[in-house]
């Protein structure tokens, strides 16, 4: 059994990855808040919990990424609001770049179990310090330390976790160290909530040559994969957002694998005015040779 | 027992492979990925394929419903590296310039200290260039047509006064047309606007249609047959006629092809105290079947990255340590600028117009289409512009610090129009540095080994590259400008790892190079390199296809020189063109079987 000041930092890991507030929104997984279903978790036993933590998870995931797609392509959606830059035309979420990440991270990154694993580990040791809003303190101990369990779980079990909750985890936790006011209010992920300022600082963290969180994740593991983290952690950070940024411009919302056709306008195509007529076998655009030179000296 | 195995049928693989057939060696090429049929497994879709997880040019396997194969990039980087039959021609822009004189040794000029003299080439340009003339008329090169944004680019250097370079040897600042290995247009192409348009198509079309779609792989002009398809990329010239060396030859024997054949091992022994490579082993791709192959000589062209990796896991001698360093990238940069007017930006070859610099490197043109655009424009090693530097944030003759374009910004470029944006690439001449390396990774193997880790130092680089770097992009904000630009971002790449070069390089000593002047391994007998990793040096900043494609005809000579009893044939005969109507006409039928 865990030691109650142990307790309280898990409580509060809990709530800064964004599961803590996830599963309260979930309602079946912690009993004795507003919107819980009124089903003992003891009763429904740690296996039960697992499986039913795994779409809070995916959930959380998608809320997070919603949150950083619209970093890359704000549209008129509630996201991009509350990051404050609405736009009228059509973003990242009408592009279903969230989509688009989600199933690239899940299905299509080899990313080994030897980082996710060290990774995910970290993450479960956590981190803790933070004032928790008094909702989420408020919670029975017991439940906290069922979903801490069954988190640990999926955690240390590296072929369950999809890397894009994993993703979404860490950028909850260094959204709640950049600014503790989001592990309260709109959407389920704390950097969600974030304003398009706060979200660069998150990434700042993340990039960073000597960010505090690699280096405090890095110490948690041993060499030779103690660089190979850090570094892997770099790249990650880049590539979400290049990846979001893609995945707003590209087709993939609108094309059929299997007829290799495209059932709409791409977003990105509508807005940046690429070939309005659709796919060409060829443009009118050769305007000749300059100066008229056709070749070159062999000299 | 073969005579010949090349491993990997890319740039560098596809012509020793046909100059071997050509002369009637007994060549087998393995090729890790598949030969692509672009009327069924090509579109003209961004996402569908450059996704560098799920596109159909990726490092992966064909079946694409299979993860991509993970390499190790322990940084904020991006290695773009291809499978399959073409390698990196099947999205490469066609770019075909010779390196610049002062990377080769003997070079005397007035600026010969400009250069990484430390790592020149083992050879002279002088001893290269019949090797170059052989390439540029086999492909064939030409000099590129313009389109609107050659335009723009040709408008900026002549306001800035700029020489015109009217040779095929650079050897002061100028700008100039790409010489490059793109069919002209001809008949109606690059007249006419459409897709189903026969004036469009093939045959009243011919060469390039400036359809804009380089990145995608060329297919074009629609209709035509592959081997006349206007970009030369390797799957349409090379490879085709290495695999119709009977029909062009007249002592010709085509070479074998296994594709989807993943090579695990070079396999060697040790006689006379020498070690000497006797075959390789390979894996099926899609059966898992493990296979082993004899041959008097073999020929690694599996690029930078796979090159050391199937080297430390064949267990060859490394004693000077240098197997895997010296990996060089050309430490891209873009200057980006946004226009009033239109500038064609997503039409024609992909560039089409470039500016040389000996001494410090080149810039380009380079049109791109939206989600690639985004990604140039995100892709930073300079943090979120205006909000974080990341420990940079250059500010410069550009607009604002350098950084990634992110929130209403990049929205605003975006819908500013694609073809109001013009872009500029920059290619550094960067040192070759021994911590920027490939090696094996501590992570776990896959089903082919253990893989390669890609370290790029992006902030440990020499002062000299650093400061090429600096001028080129200071340039290309002035040749922006020039041109009219409104406003103009410089991004500041971080590594992009894509024009890479002397992973396993030859060179003048064997304290720091993997390779003779032949390009055959120092300490293992018959293994030769034949890709950009034999290079020895980043070329001065010039794209390495036509480098890397003449140094491998030059190398296949030495192969026949060496271990065959033959001579050269470069200076005694006259190259084959690969749009012979003999190698089209062998090709369909080939294909068809």
């Amino acid at each position: 059994m865990p030691h109650a000041d142990n307790d309280v930092g898990r409580r509060a890991f809990l709530a800064r990855i964004g599961v803590l507030g996830a599963a309260v929104a979930a309602g079946s997984l912690l009993p004795g808040t507003a919107t819980a279903a009124p089903r003992p978790v003891r009763a429904a036993g740690l296996t039960d919990v697992v499986a039913a933590l795994r779409p809070v998870l995916a959930e959380l995931a998608r809320d997070t990424l919603n949150g950083l797609v619209v970093m890359t392509c704000p549209g008129p959606d509630a996201y991009s609001r509350a990051q404050g830059t609405p736009r009228t035309e059509p973003g990242a979420l009408e592009a279903r770049a969230t989509d688009f990440l989600i199933k690239a991270l899940d299905e299509y990154v080899p990313f080994p179990d030897q980082l996710a694993t060290p990774l995910t580990q970290s993450l479960a040791t956590g981190l803790s310090g933070t004032p928790l809003p008094s909702a989420l303190l408020d919670l029975p101990l017991s439940g906290v330390r069922t979903l801490d369990t069954a988190l640990r779980t999926l955690l240390e079990n590296d072929d369950t976790l999809p890397l894009s909750s994993l993703i979404a985890m860490l950028l909850n936790l260094v959204a709640t160290e950049v600014n503790p006011l989001a592990l309260g209010g709109a959407f389920l992920s704390p950097f969600a909530r974030l304003s398009y300022a706060d979200k660069c600082r998150v990434f700042e963290q993340l990039e960073g040559p000597h960010a505090g969180l690699v280096a405090l994740l890095d110490a948690n593991l041993p060499e030779p994969l103690r660089a190979s983290v850090s570094g892997v952690l770099q790249f990650v950070a880049g590539a979400v957002l290049e990846f979001a940024a893609y995945g707003s411009s590209c087709e993939w919302a609108v094309f059929d694998p299997a007829t290799k056709t495209i059932s709409a306008r791409p977003v990105g195509w509508q807005l940046s005015g690429y070939q309005p007529h659709g796919v060409v076998h060829g443009w009118d655009d050769f305007l000749g040779y300059y100066q008229g030179r056709t070749k070159v000296e062999n000299v | 027992m073969r005579d010949v195995i090349v491993i990997g049928a890319g740039a560098g693989g596809s012509v020793v492979a046909k100059e071997l057939a050509g002369r009637g060696l007994d060549v087998l090429v393995l090729e890790a990925g598949g030969y692509a049929d672009p009327e069924t497994d090509w579109t003209h879709y961004e996402n569908d394929a450059n996704n560098p997880l799920t596109g159909f040019m990726r490092f992966g396997p064909a079946d694409r419903s299979r993860p991509a194969w993970f390499r190790e990039t322990p940084q904020n980087s991006l290695l773009w590296q291809l499978a399959g039959v073409g390698g990196t021609t099947q999205h490469y822009f066609g770019n075909s310039p010779r390196a610049y004189p002062g990377v080769f040794a003997g070079y005397d000029g007035s600026d010969a200290a400009a250069y990484d003299t430390a790592h020149l080439f083992p050879f002279t340009y002088a001893d290269l260039v019949p090797y170059y003339e052989w390439v540029e008329a086999t492909l064939p090169v030409h000099t590129a047509a313009m389109g609107t944004k050659e335009s723009v680019f040709f408008r900026g250097c002549e306001k800035l006064g700029m020489a015109l370079q009217t040779t095929k040897t650079t050897t002061a600042d100028s700008y100039r047309p790409q010489e490059n290995a793109i069919l002209p247009p001809g008949g109606t192409a690059g007249r006419f606007s459409g897709h189903d348009d026969p004036r469009v198509q093939w045959p009243l079309a011919t060469g390039c249609t400036f359809c804009g779609y380089c990145f995608q792989g060329c297919k074009h002009p629609a209709g035509a047959p592959r081997t006349m398809a206007a970009k030369r990329s390797a799957d349409n010239s090379y490879m085709p006629m290495a695999l119709t060396a009977d029909a062009w030859s007249p002592h010709g024997k085509p070479v074998s092809l296994v594709t989807d054949a993943f090579v695990t091992r070079i396999r060697s022994e040790q006689r006379g105290g020498e070690t000497v490579a006797t075959g390789v082993s390979w894996r099926s791709v899609t059966t898992g079947e493990e296979h082993t192959e004899d041959a008097r000589v073999v020929v690694l062209s599996a690029g930078c990255t796979e090159n050391p990796r199937l080297w430390f896991n064949s267990g060859l001698p490394n004693p000077n340590d240098w197997v895997g360093r010296g990996y060089t990238d050309h430490y891209f940069d873009w200057v980006i600028g946004l226009f009033d007017d239109y500038t064609g930006s997503t039409k024609g070859a992909a560039s089409a117009a470039r500016a040389d610099f000996p001494g410090r490197g080149g810039i380009m043109n380079v049109g791109l289409p939206p989600a690639i655009q985004q990604f140039a424009l995100t892709f930073s090693d300079s943090g979120i512009r205006g909000q974080y530097g990341n420990g940079r944030g250059f500010t410069g003759p550009w607009d604002g610090p350098t950084g990634r374009l992110m929130g209403e910004e990049l929205k605003e470029v975006l819908t500013h129009g694609a073809d109001r944006l013009f872009n500029i690439l920059i290619m550094t001449d960067d040192d070759v540095e021994p911590h920027n390396r490939a090696t094996l990774s501590a992570l776990p193997a896959d089903e082919h080994g253990p893989v390669a880790k890609v370290e790029m130092r992006q902030r440990a680089r020499s002062a000299r590259t650093v400061a090429n770097r600096e001028f080129l992009a200071r340039k290309a904000v002035e040749v922006v400008r020039a041109a009219g630009a409104r406003k103009v971002f410089r991004i500041d790449w971080p590594p992009l790892i894509l024009h890479v070069h002397s992973s396993m390089r030859m060179g003048l000593s064997e304290r720091d190079s993997v390779l003779d002047d032949a390009a055959e391994a120092r300490w293992v007998r018959r293994l030769f390199v034949a890709d950009n990793s034999a290079l020895a040096n980043a070329l001065g900043g010039p794209n390495p296809t036509l480098t890397s494609q003449a140094v491998a005809t030059r190398t296949a000579e030495q192969i026949v020189r060496r271990y065959f009893g033959g001579e050269g044939w470069v200076r005694t005969e006259s190259p084959v063109v690969s749009t012979d109507a003999r190698v089209t006409r062998r090709f369909a039928q080939v294909a068809a079987n």
